[in-house]
């Protein structure tokens, strides 16, 4: 069944996606499409070593509130049940 | 160089290692405790991505080209973000419908169609083909590097082993071992659902052991090689300044389109890819172990990735920038580096890349294959054979092995012409194909069959065409002029550069121009085809599959269903006998049964979703589908909806507005009139207006000729065909249809295949027909016909299915018809009874005659069917008494008029004095005339004299009289010889005499008193009577005959009896009775 709740988790979800798509694209990957380096690493190349972590975080935190949801729902279902 | 020995002896350890482990997962599994229903075992068996492309290529294409490699890892990162809609929906989809491959996943989406799932699986095993190869090509190639680095050949093996023939290269003996490999984790059984729990566990065992292998030589590169990432950036950047575009994007190797293509194309494949679907989706557990997936597998390919530009520029840095052997620095930097046993590690890592990504591709092919391309030939042909199940699993076995070896001919005829990644992504292309119908089949019910199959067919030529072909034309196979002038010279047809779109990369126009046809096709096809009911029903199973069971499930029921039985043979033909009854067992706990061991009617229907269902868990969704209708028409049964209880038929929601309007009107005309001729005229012209046929004829069953006789018909003249009558055999399709209760239907009548019909229908020049079985309560009773001479092809499956329904309304008007007869003739048979009863009961005496010495009374009781009892009393001029109790057998107006006649005939003939001579003359009178109407009548005679108390008596052969003896207290039950009248002319009817005494009982009856029944069955019989005689003897005889009734009554338990009770008392009392009746009153 969709409830609000879920629903807008997969807004939300949706939301990150485009935002990941632009992100990892032109003009947007412009950005950092220079010659400059940090710590010796190419800024593109850190730009994607350091994005791609925080874009699994980003999956980890969402992942979480999924599941912290769905043990409320659990709950409400077992008061429910008696 | 390591000595290939070891190699071989390492590998062969790994090979044990591995099977050990899919054995072990097996093993649990059998036990109850599933390894792979765990959310990381999920998230590494997701591994099986990362293939030798990954392993090798992606170092090759950091090192050559730059970060194009990267878009490959990032697709999945980014579209993990819709798996917790997208993937679970397909999960929950898939165990829904039993899927078992993504071929069964599109075609069951599309109404089952057999011809899409042959088309995805062709998209797929030619797609993954070069896909294979690349895996092939990968593990021959380290195998050689490993064993002899020096010559860098494809025939390494040759260098070892001369003797062998020259085909037999490494790749060859590489493909023989993985098919093997293949057919031991994934074919070794046939599996419900085409779970592989062993092979799914060896997949994440190998993903484990190529993540170690991969970031240990990552390690070793960048620290042991190198002082750190920073150390490796600083020194490539100072000894190659020009190649620092390998950082850049927008560069002359990778413009931004071809990054966002790659982004897209690698989106699509994770989802798409054969392998991907069956580990995501069909190899899933619990749909909970999405959610760990989805950052998990991404974690996973980010650490496969970390050390691969490192690597690449390690190499470069080592080999003075050489980037020929860049596909292999993984391998190379550490036997250079004279680490074997790192390169060992190396090459295992590689091979399970290799290893895990042709093990499930060849299985999940070969189902494929199996299921969409064999089953539905083998099933068309009917080949006829007892036990499906063994040739299954060796079909196969074969189909891994051949898919396997699909790929080792790709990789002979490409060979070293492309790297491995560019052979990737052919496939990753061709797997994107899948994306419109897949997507756009979960989210919108409007997306239809044909549609489908028009996208992935314009996608499939456009993906051959840019990207086979010019593979093809690279490695010298075909003609180089296709790509430089087009094909024939036309410029516009180049396949890099298709329809003039020029500047792009041959990924992006590949992209493009796959998907502009592609989606276009099915975005247009779905907005202007309509679907059909089924597709409608597979499409709501699809899209609202969250919502199920919101949709009432349409009743419908199988005329001729197959018992439970039936379809446990079915399904042991094609999966085994012990899973079949597993199966069944399974279903059947959850289900009633009724008192016969079967199933309800309505839970038919159930059963047989269930049995297809299962069949596709093992054949797949088309095949099962396919298997069940065959078997359903074999039989002659057939899914028909529920009449409901107004009799209107029960139509799908979809039945267009004209369809439902004949039906309504074909509806009204029924209910109109009660006269079957104007009904069955009604219909016909209703037919013939609506549809504009040249004849129509409706049939009935004649059941003495046993012919199908002409009711009604209308169109072409009498001289035509529609006036005579049919044979009931299968020669004719008149005839099929009607014994097999199923429409016959020929579109075209130029294929006829019945030449008994063809010849009349050639000279009526009839273009089409179709013949309807008029159906009631399941049985056909006639046909419905119908003729067109201007139009083939008029009999679509709706119309068919509206022509069936016309069919049934007719039924329904003659169902209603018999209805009317049955009750007219009821009505009919009531008057005849009524008359019949009142003549009956107009000739039974109306009084008694007063003899003083003599009380008399008499009663007829008419059951509800009149019989023919009889009783009188005549009193002569001598002064005797005449009794008489007759039956007459029949219950009509002509035993009725027996009687009365039976009665004349006495009442005249009074003059014959003796009983004897009566019964004589009512024999010889009645005789001719009772044997005529096949009618007989039982009788006895008595005469008495009150003044001397002498009783004569002749029967013939009617119930013996009881008489009761006051002084002795004991019965006689009167006889004498006699038959029964109107058997023979001539009979001896033997006279006897007695003597009544005073307080003597004389008690007449027929024999609805002594064969009176209770609810045991029970006769009320002689003793009874005696005893009652006994009991009441002191009441006057009108009373006597009360009781006896009343005792009748309640013996029987109902007011009402089955036969006529008739019944006479003669008592003989003193001068007086009035005396003794008061006397008796008091005790009353």
């Amino acid at each position: 069944m969709k409830t609000p709740n879920t629903t807008s988790t997969r807004e939300a979800w949706i939301l990150c996606l485009i935002l990941g798509i632009i992100m990892l694209n032109f003009p947007f990957l412009q950005i950092f499409n220079t010659d400059r380096s940090i710590f010796g690493i190419p800024i593109l190349i850190f730009y994607f070593f350091i994005g791609w972590p925080i874009s699994i975080l980003v999956i980890i935190l969402f992942v979480n509130r999924l599941q912290q949801e769905e043990d409320d729902k659990d709950e409400s279902r077992d008061e429910e049940k008696p | 160089m390591i000595s290939p020995l070891i190699v071989a002896l390492i590998s062969i350890g790994y090979f044990a290692l591995l099977f050990a482990v899919a054995y072990y997962a097996d093993a649990q599994r059998k036990v109850g405790r599933s390894l792979i229903n765990n959310p990381y075992i999920y998230s590494l068996s997701l591994a099986v991505y990362c293939t030798s492309w990954t392993y090798y290529g992606s170092v090759g294409r950091a090192a050559t080209s730059g970060l194009d490699f990267l878009p490959i890892y990032l697709g999945p990162t980014l579209i993990a973000f819709t798996w917790w809609f997208l993937l679970r929906k397909m999960v929950r989809v898939s165990k829904e419908q039993n899927i078992v491959s993504i071929a069964d996943f599109i075609s069951s989406r599309y109404d089952r169609s057999p011809w899409i799932g042959a088309l995805v699986t062709l998209i797929a095993v030619l797609g993954i083909m070069p896909y294979i190869a690349l895996q092939l090509k990968a593990v021959a190639r380290t195998f050689d590097l490993l064993v002899s680095p020096t010559t860098v050949s494809e025939v390494g093996l040759q260098n070892l082993f001369p003797t062998l023939p020259t085909y037999v290269d490494t790749a060859f003996m590489m493909a023989l071992i993985l098919s093997l490999f293949g057919v031991l984790f994934g074919a070794r059984h046939l599996d419900a659902s085409e779970r592989h729990e062993g092979l799914v566990a060896a997949i994440a065992f190998e993903s484990i052991v190529k993540l170690v292998a991969f970031v240990t030589v990552g390690l070793f590169v960048t620290f042991g090689l190198f002082d750190g990432f920073g150390d490796i950036f600083s020194r490539f950047s100072q000894q190659f300044p020009e190649r620092l575009s390998l950082f850049r994007l927008d560069t002359a190797a990778i413009p931004y389109t071809k990054w966002f293509t790659l982004t897209f194309a690698s989106m699509m494949a994770i989802m798409f890819l054969p392998r991907q679907f069956h580990i995501m989706i069909i190899e899933n557990a619990d749909e909970r172990h999405i959610k760990d997936a989805m950052w998990r597998f991404p974690a996973y390919i980010f650490l496969i990735n970390l050390f691969v530009i490192p690597i690449a520029l390690g190499g470069l840095l080592l080999n003075g920038g050489d980037t020929s052997q860049a596909d292999y620095f993984v391998i190379n930097l550490p036997l250079a580096a004279g680490h074997h046993w790192l390169a060992l590690l190396v090459f295992i890592g590689g091979f399970s890349a290799s290893a895990g990504m042709v093990m499930v591709s060849s299985v999940t092919l070969s189902t494929m294959i199996l299921n969409h391309l064999v089953m539905p030939l083998i099933l068309r042909l009917k080949v006829d054979i007892r036990d499906f199940s063994a040739i299954l699993i060796n079909l196969k076995r074969f189909g891994i092995i051949g898919v396997v070896f699909l790929g080792y001919l790709y990789y002979r005829v490409i060979g070293d012409s492309y790297a491995l990644v560019n052979m990737g992504l052919i496939s990753f292309m061709a797997a994107a194909q899948f994306a419109p119908a897949v997507i756009g089949g979960l989210y919108w019910k409007r997306a239809n069959k044909k549609a489908a199959m028009a996208g992935l067919s314009l996608g499939f030529i456009l993906w051959f065409y840019t990207l086979l072909v010019p593979s093809f034309v690279l490695s010298g196979w075909m003609e180089s002029s296709i790509l430089d002038q087009g094909p024939f010279g036309i410029d516009l047809l180049r396949p890099l550069q298709l329809f003039g779109l020029a500047g792009f990369d041959i990924w992006t126009n590949a992209l493009f121009w796959t998907m502009f046809f592609n989606l276009g096709a099915f975005l247009f096809l779905s907005f202007f085809c309509k679907q059909k009911t089924t597709e409608q029903e597979q499409a709501r199973h699809f899209v609202d599959v969250y919502g199920e069971h919101l949709i009432p499930e349409q009743r419908r029921r199988i005329s001729k269903a197959p018992t439970i039985m039936e379809f446990v043979e079915l399904m042991s033909k094609f999966i085994g006998e012990k899973p079949a009854n597993a199966a069944i067992s399974s279903y059947l706990s959850g289900q009633e049964i009724n008192s016969r061991g079967s199933l309800a009617d309505h839970e038919i229907p159930a059963l047989k979703g269930f049995t297809e269902r299962t069949l596709a868990g093992y054949v797949g969704s088309a095949p099962a589908k396919i298997i069940i209708d065959n078997y359903l028409s074999t039989r002659g049964s057939e899914m028909e909806d529920v009449f409901d209880i107004f009799g209107t038929v029960t139509l799908s929601r979809t039945a267009s507005r004209e369809q439902l309007s004949v039906l309504y009107e074909a509806a009204k005309i029924v209910s109109r009139s009660s006269d079957l001729d104007k009904t069955l005229h009604g219909l016909l012209k209703l037919l013939m207006q609506q549809f504009k046929f040249d004849l129509c004829v409706i049939r009935f069953l004649d059941e003495q000729s046993m012919t199908l006789a002409v009711k009604a018909q209308m169109g072409m003249t009498s001289k035509h065909f529609g006036e005579s009558e049919r044979n009931l055999d299968m020669e004719t399709y008149i005839g099929a249809a009607f014994l097999s209760n199923t429409a016959s239907v020929v579109n075209d009548t130029e294929y006829l295949d019945k030449p008994e019909s063809s010849q009349i229908i050639h000279r009526e020049k009839i273009k089409s027909f179709a013949h309807a079985p008029i159906v009631v309560e399941g049985e056909p009773v006639g046909v419905l016909s119908a003729f067109s001479r201007t139009s083939k092809g008029i009999f679509t499956d709706e119309f068919v299915a509206l022509f069936n329904n016309l069919a049934r309304q007719v039924g329904i008007a003659w169902r209603n018809h018999q209805q009317l007869i049955e009750l007219l003739n009821a009505r009919e048979q009531e008057r005849d009874l009524q008359i019949a009863k009142t003549i009956q009961m107009s000739l039974l005496p109306t009084g008694i005659p007063e003899f003083s010495n003599v009380d008399l009374a008499g009663l007829c009781v008419p059951a509800h069917q009149v019989g023919g009892d009889y009783y009188d009393f005549i009193r002569r001029s001598n002064g005797t008494l005449d009794l008489v109790i007759g039956d007459v057998s029949g219950h009509s107006i002509g035993s009725a008029l027996i009687m009365a006649e039976t009665r004349t005939f006495i009442q005249a003939m009074r003059q014959i004095e003796q009983p004897y001579a009566m019964l004589d003359a009512l024999n010889r009178f009645f005789c001719e005339d009772l044997s005529r109407a096949e009618l007989f009548v039982t009788m006895f005679y008595l005469q008495y004299n009150p003044e001397s108390g002498r009783l004569l008596y002749a029967n013939a052969g009617h119930n013996n009289p009881v008489l009761w003896r006051s002084q002795s207290r004991v019965y006689e039950m009167l006889d004498g010889d006699g038959m029964i009248l109107g058997i023979k002319p001539d009979i001896d009817f033997e006279q006897r005499e007695t003597r009544l005494e005073e307080d003597d009982i004389l008690v007449l009856y027929t024999d609805g008193v002594t064969e009176a029944e209770n609810v045991d069955g029970q006769f009320f019989g002689e003793a009874r009577l005696q005893s009652l005689i006994e009991e009441y003897r002191q009441l006057p005889a009108k009373e006597l005959i009360d009781q006896i009734l009343e005792q009748i009554r309640l013996f029987t338990g109902n007011r009402h009896f089955n036969d006529d009770i008739s019944l006479v008392v003669m008592k003989v009392i003193h001068q007086n009775p009035r005396i003794s009746a008061t006397q008796t009153e008091p005790d009353n």
